[in-house]
């Protein structure tokens, strides 16, 4: 943890005990050994600090918080306090008084170079630039170490980046940066690459590439010696940005006769053959040739290049590369792009592809090689290259069913390959509803038979596909059979998983969801990158716990995030990976402006209010030890990063159906409407709960009274955006023909808040004469069998059950409301009862507001009676749902064993019914108790 | 056919074994030592991380292969014998004794092919390997192959006796 190098200072010897019980997670003991050590020696203040790391672990944060603050306040200048209180800091996530402690320790010891160095790295924890530019410089003032100062200039390019203004970037902070560097350069002090790397980095910002190709090739560019090609590749960058295409042109084609596989070069040896042309270039006189060698400018000398590179690799007798003949197929297709016959000096693109299937069709890349110059071959010759891949694939004799099958693996993966390719192509989804079954039909047998070569190979691909298929047959049960039927013979493949778990989210069945996601061992990004697969659909399922728990998986992700990479950012500074700095800075942006991100955070305490709430602490407590405020909004809006991935499930479809940029753009549309939606509910939540309450310190200065406007002029403000944003979801249903289910929900059941709180608002002093009950036809819309069976046939309602989420979610918001209300009229009620005694007048009657909100806790109890009916009567009819009893479709037949696993996947969709309406039935009758105190 | 690029460091991390943290430890320290191999469609084929570590003075400075990991869809194409030289190059550069790294016993298709891109075993680790509830698994071998600077090629000679995790470097 912290250093303990020093062994003769007898406080070192104090504090082993202590930092050994924490390092070893042993809070307790370490509290009581500090407080054992602070009894003899008072002023031992890392004992203080230690103690409240433990306190801080064993959550008792304001205690931790109010002894480090005792320490702190007296600005220790010992290194133990100091690295014990950055620890601390860093774990209560305030890395910002960690820049205060050492401001105060280089004040007291003002030469002290390690002190200095903190301050630094403190600063560049929260992204300080400007103090750490100025940090950096007193650095090298004491102790003259280059590092130092080139910590200073990075610090000035961190300004320039982050700056709003780019015009401040490129006429203050680069040239500031770039001054200094050459200062140094004058003076002959350049030292380290790292100097080097940031130099042309800075001249790059600028927009210098000239200056920044004479800094790569001269002296300088020398010490560019770490990273592979450095030079090469920056000079590359500085040719594309100048247009410099006689420099791109011929540099590439040096990289390539060096390594004919290299991708990046093909592309820039192209672009750069091109724009040669199309700028009549010309050979200069002689003496004048391009620093990079010899430069090509016409067609034939690139078709010269690529066929020479084939020919080269025909010769070998090791592995043929496949760089050059997939360099072959995009000259084609930039040479058609241009409407340049001379392709065909390059031969027929089906016979190209053909020759490169018989040398690569039994590796598994060559499906995603050929896939993007499917588009060279003509509709009319698709199935002619199906049929001639299909002549060099090894088949052996067909059965009594009419399929033959591969007797090897590299057979099987060329068989494989032609199934892809021929889907690609789009001969699948030509074929007629007869066609689609049997082919279903031939792939899972290929699958069984495939299943002897390994079980986690490339095999399952097949079923995949096969599955895919039946998809567009509208078979779900029996798509759901046969992926658990494929899981149980290739466990460990996630394709299966992933399609199983949309399946059974489409079905609204979460339970057997929890298990796969967790199955799939999402690590790290992913849980930003595919966790929405889990939580987008757990709460509105009704399965709260799963729901919770799938929200903590990514978020704790994300906070350890934050954490983390600052503290990578100060090793980049250390280690001088200046180039390094930017990206983990633009990584952390993106994870914090992630939209699953803000996702789960609402969801989660959405969660904790609905299921919680005035269960264990109230809903105000809970709002406050949430931390929302209701006037803030935390969602980055405007910077929202969308990284879901969406390409997840591999698909092997034509591109016509692929995934386009409209459907990812509409989709991030819906789902940020959505979270609209779910973060202005929680926001008026917390205003609901903090309303009539004296207003929180900050606001301090207002009076009480004016508080309780401010806050309810919130609420209005709030209750009016959410209004908006119902009627813009409402318009996006109206728009798409495909939305988000939970869009299309708002339509009818996710409007009632208006309604309800808006005349609760202004509660006092008189209650309006309207109290909305909950409508009636918010249960009436989940009213009918979630799952049913009718003519052997099982049907599916999900939509239910997320209505039923909805109506219950609304109860708990009611209740909450009511509550409010009751605590407003019950000093009322008082202050009448105490005027009755003295009139002793026994006539007059209860005022209209009490009874009026008596009948209406009357009917919302009758309500939720009717609910709770609704749930038990649902739960009982489902229970007594006999699946066994089912015969299945028609039109596709199953063996027994097949029948088994669509049971199983059916049982699992009704038992996650079941579970679903316990949990909402708990819910509601916890709910229900919280009407007894309502009793003014 | 690859593109082969330094690491950038974004999503691409997305197949990993490892937290984010050791990622950008390697980052932040070793930068040069971290190349990717991209498909032209874009797809990740397969990444190497390494570093560069050891005493000069005891002749023990050498570049270490941290990771090799190729998809599933782009093996047997050579990739990761191209990734090695590449990691064994900057080794060289730096000046490197020999270049090592660690190894399941078990993982015989990967010995084998460290075996035929010239390397050797020079010790066995034992239970180098944990399982994840933190048991020991598996030993190590502990491959090495000499670079030029190495003319005796001493580094690699094997050590006849196992050691245990603690015991080396």
């Amino acid at each position: 943890m912290a250093a303990r190098g020093h062994v003769q200072d007898p406080n070192d010897r104090r504090l082993r005990p202590i930092y050994d019980y924490l390092d070893n997670g042993n809070n307790k003991m370490a509290i009581q050994q500090a407080d054992k050590l602070l009894k003899k020696h008072k002023d031992l203040h890392c004992a203080k600090v230690l103690k409240a790391i433990g306190l801080q672990r064993t959550g008792k944060q304001d205690e931790a918080f109010s002894l480090a603050q005792e320490v702190a306040t007296l600005e220790p200048t010992d290194d133990n306090s100091l690295q014990a209180l950055t620890i601390l800091y860093r774990e209560m996530h305030h890395p910002e008084l960690v820049t205060k402690l050492y401001e105060a320790a280089v004040k007291k010891v003002p030469l002290s170079e390690e002190y200095h160095s903190h301050l630094f790295m403190a600063y560049a924890r929260v992204g300080e630039y400007k103090k750490m530019q100025q940090a950096g410089m007193a650095l090298y003032k004491i102790v003259p170490k280059n590092p130092y100062y080139f910590w200073s200039v990075m610090s000035l390019v961190m300004q320039a980046i982050s700056a709003q203004d780019e015009k401040l970037a490129q006429t203050m902070f680069l040239p500031l940066a770039e001054r200094m560097v050459e200062k140094m350069v004058k003076e002959e002090k350049i030292e380290a690459e790292a100097e080097v790397q940031l130099y042309f980095m800075i001249l790059e910002r600028l927009g210098k590439c000239v200056e920044a190709l004479d800094v790569v090739r001269g002296p300088l560019g020398e010490k560019l010696t770490s990273e592979l090609r450095s030079r090469e590749n920056k000079c590359m960058m500085m040719y594309q940005r100048l247009q410099l295409w006689p420099e791109c042109n011929a540099l590439s084609y040096k990289l390539l006769l060096k390594n004919p596989d290299d991708w990046q070069f093909y592309l820039s040896y192209f672009d750069s053959l091109f724009h040669l042309m199309d700028k009549s270039w010309s050979q200069p006189e002689e003496g004048e040739h391009c620093v990079e060698g010899p430069v090509q400018t016409t067609v034939a000398e690139a078709v010269k290049f690529v066929v020479d590179r084939m020919e080269e690799q025909d010769k070998k007798e090791s592995r043929p590369l496949r760089g050059p003949y997939l360099a072959c197929l995009e000259l084609i297709h930039r040479l058609r792009q241009r409407g340049c016959p001379d392709e065909k000096e390059l031969g027929d693109p089906l016979e190209l592809m053909v020759q490169f299937f018989g040398k690569f069709g039994d590796k598994p890349c060559c499906i995603t090689d050929l896939k993007i110059y499917l588009h060279l071959l003509p509709p009319e010759q698709r199935s002619q290259f199906k049929k001639r891949l299909g002549e060099l694939v090894p088949l052996g004799e067909a059965g009594e069913d009419g399929f033959g099958f591969p007797g090897d693996t590299k057979a099987l993966q060329r068989h494989l390959c032609v199934c892809q390719l021929s889907r690609a192509l789009g001969l699948q989804h030509a074929l007629d509803t007869e066609g689609k079954l049997r082919l279903i039909t031939e792939l899972k047998a290929h699958y069984h038979h495939g299943l002897q070569f390994g079980k986690n190979s490339s095999t399952p691909i097949s079923l995949s596909l096969a599955l895919t298929t039946t998809m567009w047959a509208n078979m779900l049960w029996q798509c759901l059979s046969v992926l658990e039927e494929g899981l149980s013979f290739s466990p460990s493949n996630a394709q299966f998983k992933l399609l199983l778990l949309l399946l059974f989210c489409r079905l609204g069945a979460f339970q057997p969801v929890v298990d796969l996601y967790s199955s799939l061992d999402a690590k790290h990004v992913q849980h930003d990158t595919i966790g929405y697969l889990l939580t987008r659909y757990a709460g509105s399922l009704g399965q709260f716990a799963a729901a919770s728990q799938s929200c903590n998986f990514s978020l704790r992700f994300f906070h350890s995030n934050q954490k983390d990479t600052s503290e990578y950012i100060i090793q980049a500074y250390k280690y001088g990976a200046f180039e390094k700095i930017p990206e983990f800075i633009a990584f952390r942006t993106r994870l914090n402006q992630s939209l699953h991100f803000a996702q789960v955070r609402t969801e989660r305490m959405l969660l904790d209010l609905y299921t919680e709430a005035d269960v264990t602490l109230s809903l105000e407590e809970s709002v406050k030890a949430m931390g929302v405020c209701p006037e803030e909004d935390d969602i980055p809006w405007d910077n929202m990063r969308d990284n879901r991935d969406l390409t997840v499930l591999v698909s092997w479809d034509p591109k016509d159906r692929e995934l386009t940029e409209e459907h990812r753009r509409l989709s991030l549309e819906e789902e940020s409407v959505w979270l609209k939606v779910r973060s202005l509910t929680l926001r008026l939540l917390a205003s609901l709960a903090l309303l009539g309450h004296a207003p929180s310190p900050r606001n301090s200065d207002k009076t009480n009274e004016n508080g309780i406007s401010a806050k309810s002029s919130t609420l209005q403000t709030l209750l009016s955006q959410l209004d908006q944003t119902l009627e813009t979801a409402v318009q996006i249903t109206e728009k798409q023909t495909q939305v988000h289910t939970l869009i299309y929900l708002t339509k009818g059941c996710y409007c009632p808040y208006g309604s309800l709180l808006f005349p609760h608002a202004d509660l006092c002093p008189s209650l309006p004469s309207s109290l909305s009950p909950l409508r009636p036809e918010m249960l009436s819309r989940c009213k009918g069998e979630v799952l049913e069976m009718k003519d052997g046939r099982l049907t599916t309602r999900p939509s239910l059950l997320e209505t039923l989420v909805f109506f219950v979610e609304t109860v708990c918001v009611v209740l909450w409301v009511a509550s409010y209300s009751a605590s407003v009229l019950r000093p009322l009620k008082s202050s009448l009862q105490k005027k009755k005694k003295k009139k002793k007048d026994s006539s007059s009657a209860m005022p209209v507001v009490l009874c009026g909100f008596q009948e209406w806790t009357g009917s919302l109890q009758g309500v939720v009676t009717q609910a709770l009916d609704h749930v038990k009567g649902q739960e009982a009819s489902l229970t007594a749902l006999k699946l066994a009893a089912l015969t299945l479709e028609e039109g596709y037949s199953q063996t027994q064993e097949e029948c088994g696993f669509t049971r199983a996947a059916m049982d699992k969709v009704q038992s996650s019914y079941l579970g679903s309406l316990q949990e909402l039935g708990d819910l509601l009758r916890k709910r229900a108790d919280s009407l007894k105190s309502l009793k003014i | 056919m690859t593109t082969l690029r330094a690491f950038t460091f974004n999503f691409d991390i997305c197949y990993n074994n490892y937290g984010i943290p050791f990622y950008l430890q390697y980052l932040a320290h070793w930068p040069e030592y971290f190349i990717v191999a991209e498909a032209p469609g874009g797809e990740l084929m397969g990444y190497i991380m390494g570093k560069a570590e050891g005493s000069v003075a005891r002749e023990e400075w050498h570049g270490h292969v941290t990771a090799l990991s190729v998809a599933p869809e782009f093996r047997r194409l050579g990739l990761a014998a191209k990734l090695m030289e590449m990691l064994e190059e900057i080794s060289e550069r730096k000046g490197g004794f020999f270049v090592d790294l660690f190894v399941r016993v078990s993982n015989q298709v990967a010995v084998n092919m460290y075996k035929q891109l010239g390397y050797s075993v020079y010790r066995t680790v034992i239970e180098y390997y944990s399982a994840s509830n933190g048991e020991p698994d598996e030993d190590a071998y502990d491959m090495r192959k000499a670079l030029s600077r190495d003319t005796e090629r001493k580094s690699i000679i094997p050590i006849p006796h196992p050691v245990r995790p603690e015991d080396i470097e």
